[in-house]
């Protein structure tokens, strides 16, 4: 005891602070301050870092959206596809653990009171648990916007199963009105969400669908590298991606740039504006296609009009561009989003419309084959133009072992010279030019012209492999068909018959390198204003000779006294264009499946050709009997009847034609 | 024994908390509910006391005006009185026309409000809510989520209602979210309160603003509730939308908007109670007299 305890009341106790056995209590207690202030420096300082994200994870999220998608235009900058703003709903599976754990012990406790024999695994508990729980959401979203809507279970638990941090889209197709319903009437901290996405829109609606192909939701990407907050609760709208057609080729070039937000959420759920990080997402590119709406319009009209499968295709004769790439049966892309619906799956397997019979779809060429065997006789000296066959046109001609006929006209056509041959599309002139000429000669013609390949053009899905295009000869048939190659394969082959077998396209390209006198056009998809003219190897006629095969073909789409061509349906008042002259050729053959094919390729005006076209039908209807010029020249002609509204008028020139040939090409 | 004693004595207020905290969380959640129901009735009293006092302060300011200064505001009064009397006037007829056009074109009856006018007795503003406590509760039939209107637009939505009192979110506050429209444009808009610096009028926000609605401070834009949503009413004003600039969706904007200054300072506003057997609002039944 101290001293100056010693003076204290009795009772009261003192210690001296030197009081040795007062220091095991100050180390004690300068031990404890001393583990406090390291927890704190431990906790505050070294361990920032961790309760920082910690913040963050709980008190911010990320929301990363794509940026819209560029727009598909024609050529003069009409929206074939563009995009426009849909309203839907998500909901916050996270944010409904406990309700899925109520509901799950509920639903439990109703199987027992009901003594199930078999009651559910605790897993399909949970299950039932979660979709009786969201679609109770989904209703009291129906009761707002007087709707009805079933759940879908199999999306709902794919979901929860891949991503349940993410929302879950229960509804993406409302209404502006519906929308502003919601906005007024969810609470602000419900786990329902408002949300807006760009959608893909079709101003000019079923136009071009095979060409301008359809979208889907394409994977979620990554963000830029410096867009912070990888390690929040991440948000992410999905991306479109292009899976046919132009939006799956120029899939990179329309994907526009991923933006997005870093906002801060209150512990009440409630969005504090403003929001710490904001990148703007990048508007993907535009593409400006070569397609004319109008005529791709008036194509695809007079096609349903036929109501038979096929394809037109337009092009400008001395660019290549693609002013119209038309197959039917079309379809509308409207339906393809936001995603496409198992009706119309099978609606489209039932019509056999996927197909874009443009470029997909291989035809035997039928008597438009005709000018090729015509050019290879020409060009082999086997023919010259006023050159009289030997067995006129009777109707029928005796080639090998077997009689062929003529099934053109009358069948009857009786001595003519090459340009009526071509208008008259004369079988038995054809079948005697092709043996003149020997089968390897027109096919090295048909090679020279590219017809034994499809032309390359800017859309996806389009290989060798499945290129079907064929210019049969000796050395395939025996390679293929294990047999010789006799005169009827030549009498077949000269009128685009056997097993001759080219696309609307190639026939196009071949229709507008004849209009040029080239034997290649390289089409395009891409509208380029400041396009030169294409020049490729020249067809190396003479003057006499393209006029006559000209004059033929000027002849097929005429009605005059000597001479009544294939498709003089063109000269009837009701599809006659005034003042425009076309140089044309029919078709018509017999396709697998015993198929009728009908075709017309031409190009005009006939004394500076713009525009090339070709036209192919195929069909089987009883009682009608598919021809070039009744069926497909008539869908040529509305092409070029709105081609020629479009176009300045210049006077013209009337009596006939003599071509100038161009100076040659330098490139070959 | 003894130092059991002295901790134990130490202890007991620690574990008397202890054991009130276990037993409200025994407690039923009905139990709970009605305690907080009962707390908020028990300060009912006081708030309305506290609005009373305020009130009668305000009246024995006025007392200590000039008689001339009181007799002018009398005059000014009336005169905004007689102006509302001709509106009203003016609008009953133009109602009465616009009920008969819809009838003739078969169309459904628009709701019909019923006007609660109340005193505000608590204004509550800070950076995580924005309301008011007005002076009327279930006891007046005013139901939660009804509009709450002011002569100079839209307050906000109540969000409690007590038996004598209700609050009141304002539009400033983050739980409102109301769909919107610009004037002279009839595409919904979504507003959301929430944007309330801490030195600073309180702002709203908009979203999903169709890019060619251009505003600037300079050119500001009157929002009015679009009347699409179902609670509102058409043509309410909301604010001023000042600011406008690309959203990160890259579809729409977003905007800022300058709510009525007047919001802060509100003595008395108007519930709108949804009412199915009025078929369009009655005006005049609710003008105030002369």
């Amino acid at each position: 005891m101290s001293r100056a305890a010693a003076n204290l009341p009795e009772g009261v106790l003192a210690h001296s602070a030197r009081d040795r056995r007062l220091r095991l209590f100050y180390f004690l207690t300068a031990g404890l301050l001393l583990t406090l202030v390291g927890g704190l420096v431990w906790q505050q300082l070294l361990r920032k870092e961790l309760y920082h994200e910690r913040e963050q994870r709980q008190g911010q999220r990320r929301v990363l959206v794509p940026g819209p998608r560029g727009r598909i235009l024609d050529r003069e900058g009409r929206v074939l596809a563009g995009n426009h703003a849909r309203f839907g709903v998500t909901i916050a599976l996270d944010e409904l653990a406990r309700e899925f754990r109520d509901e799950s012990r509920e639903v439990r406790q109703n199987y027992r009171a009901a003594a199930e024999a078999e009651p559910p695994s605790s897993a399909q508990l949970e299950q039932i648990a979660r979709i009786t729980v969201v679609q109770r959401y989904l209703s009291s979203v129906d009761t707002i916007l007087g709707r009805q809507t079933r759940l879908d279970p199999i999306a709902l638990q794919t979901h929860y199963r891949e991503q349940p941090l993410l929302p879950y889209f229960l509804l993406n197709d409302l209404a502006p009105e519906e929308y502003a319903r919601l906005v007024e009437q969810l609470p602000v901290s419900s786990p329902l969400q408002v949300f807006a996405a760009s959608m893909r829109e079709y101003p000019q609606g079923p136009l071009a669908a095979h060409t301008i192909g359809y979208v889907a939701a394409g994977m979620s990407r990554e963000p830029p590298e410096d867009f912070p907050g990888d390690n929040l609760d991440t948000f992410q709208l999905k991306d479109w991606a292009g899976r046919d057609g132009l939006e799956g080729k120029f899939d990179a070039t329309l994907r526009g740039g991923v933006g997005g937000v870093i906002i801060r959420v209150s512990p009440a759920g409630y969005r504090l504006n403003p929001p710490l990080v904001k990148l703007p997402p990048e508007h993907g590119g535009d593409l400006m296609t070569s397609l004319d709406a109008d005529l791709q319009a008036a194509a695809e009209t007079a096609l349903t009009a036929v109501d038979y499968a096929g394809a037109a295709v337009a092009l400008d004769v001395h660019t290549g561009e693609v002013l119209v790439l038309a197959s039917a049966p079309g379809y509308n892309l409207q339906n393809f989003t936001p995603h496409v619906g198992q009706a119309t799956v099978n609606d489209m397997d039932a019509r056999n419309a996927w197909t874009n019979r443009a470029v997909a779809g291989f035809y035997p060429p039928g008597s438009t084959f005709k000018v090729i065997t015509a050019i290879a006789a020409l060009r082999s000296g086997a023919l010259t133009p006023d050159q009289l066959m030997e067995q006129p046109c009777d109707g029928r001609i005796p080639i090998g072992n077997t009689w062929k006929t003529c099934d053109n006209g009358a069948g009857h056509h009786g001595a003519l010279s090459l340009s009526a041959a071509i208008a008259e599309s004369c079988d038995i002139y054809f079948y005697q030019a092709g043996l003149l000429t020997k089968p390897e000669v027109i096919a090295a013609e048909a090679r020279r012209f590219h017809l034994d390949r499809r032309p390359d053009i800017e859309l996806p899905f389009l290989s060798a492999k499945n290129d079907r295009s064929l210019i049969p000869d000796s050395a395939w048939k025996q390679r293929v068909q294990h047999s010789s190659w006799f005169q009827g394969d030549t009498a077949n082959m000269a009128i685009g018959q056997g097993a001759v077998l080219v696309s609307p396209l190639t026939m196009a390209c071949f229709a507008a390198s004849l209009a040029r006198d080239e034997v290649f056009t390289q089409p395009t998809l891409l509208h380029d204003p400041g396009a030169a003219t294409q020049h490729h190897e020249r067809t190396g006629l003479t003057v006499a000779q393209r006029d006559a095969l000209i004059e033929g073909m000027e002849g097929c789409t005429m009605s005059t006294s000597t001479v009544i061509g294939t498709a003089h349906s063109l000269t009837n008042p009701n599809l006659r264009i005034p003042g425009l002259r076309i140089a044309g050729k029919t078709g018509t053959a017999q396709s697998t499946g015993n198929k009728d094919v009908a075709w017309f390729i031409c190009f005009a005006p006939l004394e500076h050709p713009q525009i090339a076209i070709a036209v192919a039908l195929e069909g089987d209807k009883a009682g009608e009997t598919l021809g070039g010029g009744s069926y497909a020249a008539p869908i040529a002609q509305e092409i070029l009847r709105k081609w020629n509204e479009k176009q300045t008028h210049a006077p013209v020139p009337t009596g006939p034609v003599r071509f100038t040939l161009p100076p040659e090409s330098a490139t070959p | 024994m003894r130092l059991f004693n002295q901790l134990s004595g130490q202890a007991r207020p620690f574990f008397t908390l202890g054991m009130v905290a276990l037993a409200w969380l025994l407690v039923p959640a009905a139990v709970k509910r009605f305690a907080r129901a009962a707390l908020f009735e028990a300060q009912a009293p006081i708030l309305v006391t506290a609005g009373r006092v305020r009130e009668l302060q305000e009246y024995w300011a006025l007392r200590t005006r000039p008689a001339n200064e009181l007799i002018a505001a009398g005059h000014e009064t009336a005169k905004a009185l007689a102006g509302y009397e001709l509106g009203v006037a003016r609008l009953g007829p133009i109602e009465e026309e616009n009920m008969r056009l819809r009838e003739l074109l078969a169309m459904p009856p628009q709701p019909g409000w019923r006007y609660e006018h109340a005193a505000v007795d608590v204004r509550d503003f800070s950076a995580w809510w924005q309301q008011l406590v007005i002076r009327k509760g279930s006891d007046y039939g005013i139901p939660v989520d009804a509009p709450v209107v002011f002569a100079g637009g839209v307050v906000g939505r109540v969000r409690e209602v007590h038996a004598h009192t209700s609050v009141v979110a304002l539009l400033s506050d983050p739980g409102v979210r109301l769909a919107v429209a610009v004037e002279g444009d009839s595409r919904p808009i979504s507003y959301a309160g929430g944007d309330n610096p801490v030195f600073g009028p309180a702002r709203g926000t908009v979203e999903y603003v169709p890019t060619d609605l251009i505003a600037s401070p300079a050119v500001p834009r009157h929002l009015l509730t679009s009347g699409l949503g179902g609670v509102f009413p058409a043509g309410l004003p909301v604010g001023l939308l000042t600011r406008v600039e690309p959203s990160t969706d890259g579809l729409f904007n977003i905007g800022e908007v300058r709510l009525p200054a007047a919001l802060s300072e509100l003595s008395e506003v108007t519930v709108l109670v949804p009412d199915a057997t009025l078929g369009r609002p009655d005006l005049r039944a609710t003008a105030p007299k002369p």
